[in-house]
């Protein structure tokens, strides 16, 4: 999942701030977004998603910076004028209007024959797949169908961006996962630059070509999903994307290359320099590994790499998984991990002494 | 068993509260002159001659005048106070919305009162157009109350979602605003032409020498041998306003039906 980076620019943040009043809501924002992209803003609530989604859409004015929409300043456009299209957190389904009435709603003065704008209408309905659901009052759907109709009407316009406030979250897991899948073929299909805002990492890491993570008004990290995940800037943004262990480590020597530390269970390990993020301020060096990294040895499996002893403190069923936590001979940190339950493996009850293999090449360094 | 004092005491609170209301078509439809039991024999005499009063024309007609000129202005002056306290923040913004709920509950022979004295002065004849004056000053506070509520129940992202599709805010107030608070504004235009028509206080004294239904019935009242042809005329007007709230509630329903809306009882 990578990116090319000979695609123009879409969207541009210079410098973003944003106040409301005392509150300093945008912190100097700068970042781009490339024509054509997925890119999502992901962040916990109150970190400024929202509002800066909010500043591309014009619903917000911005204190200072600029924010430029295909090289166009946007400071003195309001929103009617914006290029955009936004697919809002509670859909903002027009309940007073048909299904039709509402996908067609922004074509009021579209010079095209009423024939066309039907037709217009008719396709932008059979794209989300709710052919035939013209005529219907727009209030009798269900949270999935208006979420269509807002797509609808959102991309009947031909936006150059659509912006999508936390579209998904109303809908339950099942219906969520679909649309996600869905929303991800129609933005290959219409080629069109989406900008979404969730709090969902799953859903970001799933949809997404590139993610912007947010903490109190900043970028914390923008990266694509990959690298997000397996070498997250810093602490903060590890904790919040998946699940991370951590384990406080000592800084024993330094090359060039590499840089060896004694963490607790594990000994020595000589981590690769590049995987290397900030700690939390204040907080000492401490390595960080995602649970699949980690693989419980079973009787005659040989680790590739490392192997150390543990003990199972902790067994989590999934089905199609099981998490257990270990506890690394000489630590008393349990360390979360995840092993495919495929036939004829036996889950392992608590307190069974086992082995795990690990690997250096998999860990972050924080310092 | 025990006494069921709630339901007795429910029983007889309504038989005070509408007993009253039944006697009007019964003394209406009444032969006698006199208002009293026992009852002579069915009649329409007082229909009959309450339709020759052409006084009783006049005042109908100058109420009606007032009441539909007094809701409209009412109802706009409604919608443009509710639209900027639900969806504005401004300096003195509890304030202004106060004063401009004060006349609710101010006595209307206050209102009257300073009216006229300030009318006088400033040398405005007593008119027709000076009741609806005074009774826009009263109308506008329910309104307002009514209308807040309808603005306030307005998903905000509606508003945004229309500026976002190309529109004005000028077209977004007029195609998604107006049609999503119109039960609202019906509901105001309702209660201002109710409050409006049985008004007393302010149609007498700044009415000049126009007379509205009001004060032409208590004027009646001191003629004996016209109270049964008044008591027709309460007659019609109960048939009336029984059968404005039965539509205007029809309206209701049929909007909410219409928006998918909960019905939250409505003020009927």
């Amino acid at each position: 999942m990578t990116f090319s980076d000979e695609k123009p620019t879409m969207i541009e943040f210079k410098d973003v701030q944003k106040y409301y009043g005392d509150y300093h809501a945008l912190r100097g924002i700068t970042a781009t977004i490339k024509a054509g992209e997925f890119f999502s803003l992901l962040g916990p609530s109150g970190c400024g998603k929202t509002t800066l989604l909010r500043t591309i859409a014009g619903f917000e004015g911005i204190s200072s910076g600029a924010v430029l929409i295909d090289g166009k300043s946007m400071a003195e456009v309001p929103a009617n004028l914006r290029p955009t299209n936004m697919v809002f957190q509670s859909y903002a389904i027009f309940p007073h209007l048909t299904v039709e009435q509402n996908v067609g709603f922004g074509l009021r003065k579209d010079p095209r024959s009423a024939e066309e704008k039907q037709k217009a209408v008719d396709e932008a309905l059979g794209m989300v797949g709710l052919k035939g659901y013209g005529k219907r009052a727009a209030h009798a759907l269900s949270g999935g169908q208006r979420q269509r109709v807002a797509l609808a009407r959102a991309l009947i316009l031909k936006p150059k961006v659509l912006l999508l406030d936390e579209p998904l979250s109303a809908l339950d897991k099942k219906i969520r996962e679909q649309m996600q899948m869905e929303l991800i073929k129609l933005q290959r299909e219409v080629g069109i630059t989406f900008v979404l805002v969730t709090h969902d990492q799953e859903e970001a890491l799933v949809m997404s070509d590139r993610i912007a993570v947010m903490f109190e008004g900043e970028i914390a990290q923008l990266a694509d999903p990959e690298t997000l995940y397996r070498k997250p800037a810093n602490r903060k943004v590890a904790e919040f994307i998946g699940t991370m262990n951590f384990l406080p480590a000592t800084i024993v020597a330094e090359d060039a290359g590499k840089i060896t530390v004694d963490a607790e269970g594990f000994g020595r390990i000589a981590i690769d320099a590049t995987q290397v993020s900030r700690a939390n301020p204040g907080d000492g060096p401490s390595v960080g590994f995602r649970p699949e990294t980690l693989t419980l040895l079973f009787d005659g499996q040989t680790a590739s790499d490392q192997e150390s002893n543990a003990t199972v403190s902790e067994v989590v069923y999934y089905g199609d998984m099981t998490y257990y936590d270990v506890k690394l001979a000489g630590s008393d940190t349990p360390l979360r991990l995840s092993m495919r339950n495929t036939p004829g493996r036996p889950v392992l009850d608590i307190g069974a002494p086992t082995r795990v293999a690990w690997s250096a090449g998999a860990m972050v360094l924080f310092r | 068993m025990k006494f069921p004092v709630l339901r007795v005491y429910t029983v007889i609170y309504l038989i005070f509260l509408y007993a009253p209301i039944v006697l009007l078509p019964v003394f209406a439809f009444n032969s006698s002159k006199v208002i009293a039991f026992p009852l002579e024999s069915f009649s329409t005499r007082w229909f009959a001659e309450m339709l020759t009063d052409d006084l009783l024309f006049r005042a109908a007609k100058a109420t009606l005048i007032i009441a539909v000129s007094s809701s409209i202005l009412a109802t706009c002056l409604g919608v443009l106070a509710a639209r900027a306290s639900t969806r504005f923040r401004f300096p003195g913004k509890g304030g202004v919305m106060g004063l401009i709920m004060l006349p609710m509950i101010l006595p209307d022979i206050i209102v009257a009162m300073s009216l006229l004295v300030v009318l006088l002065a400033i040398g405005i004849n007593l008119s027709l157009l000076t009741v609806i004056l005074g009774h826009v000053l009263i109308c506008t506070p329910f309104s307002v109350a009514i209308l807040t509520s309808a603005f306030q129940s307005l998903d905000n992202s509606l508003e945004e979602a229309a500026y976002d599709l190309g529109e004005t805010p000028l077209s977004t107030f007029r195609l998604v605003i107006l049609p999503l608070v119109m039960p609202g504004i019906v509901s105001s235009l309702l209660i201002c032409f109710t409050i409006s028509i049985d008004e007393y206080v302010i149609a007498s004294f700044l009415g000049g020498n126009q007379t509205v239904l009001s004060v032409y019935i208590f004027g009646q009242f001191r003629f004996p041998a016209k109270v049964p042809a008044m008591l027709a005329l309460g007659t019609i007007l109960v048939a009336l306003s029984i059968a404005l709230l039965t539509i205007a509630e029809y309206f209701r329903r049929r909007g909410i039906a219409k928006t998918g809306a909960k019905d939250t009882g409505g003020f009927l």
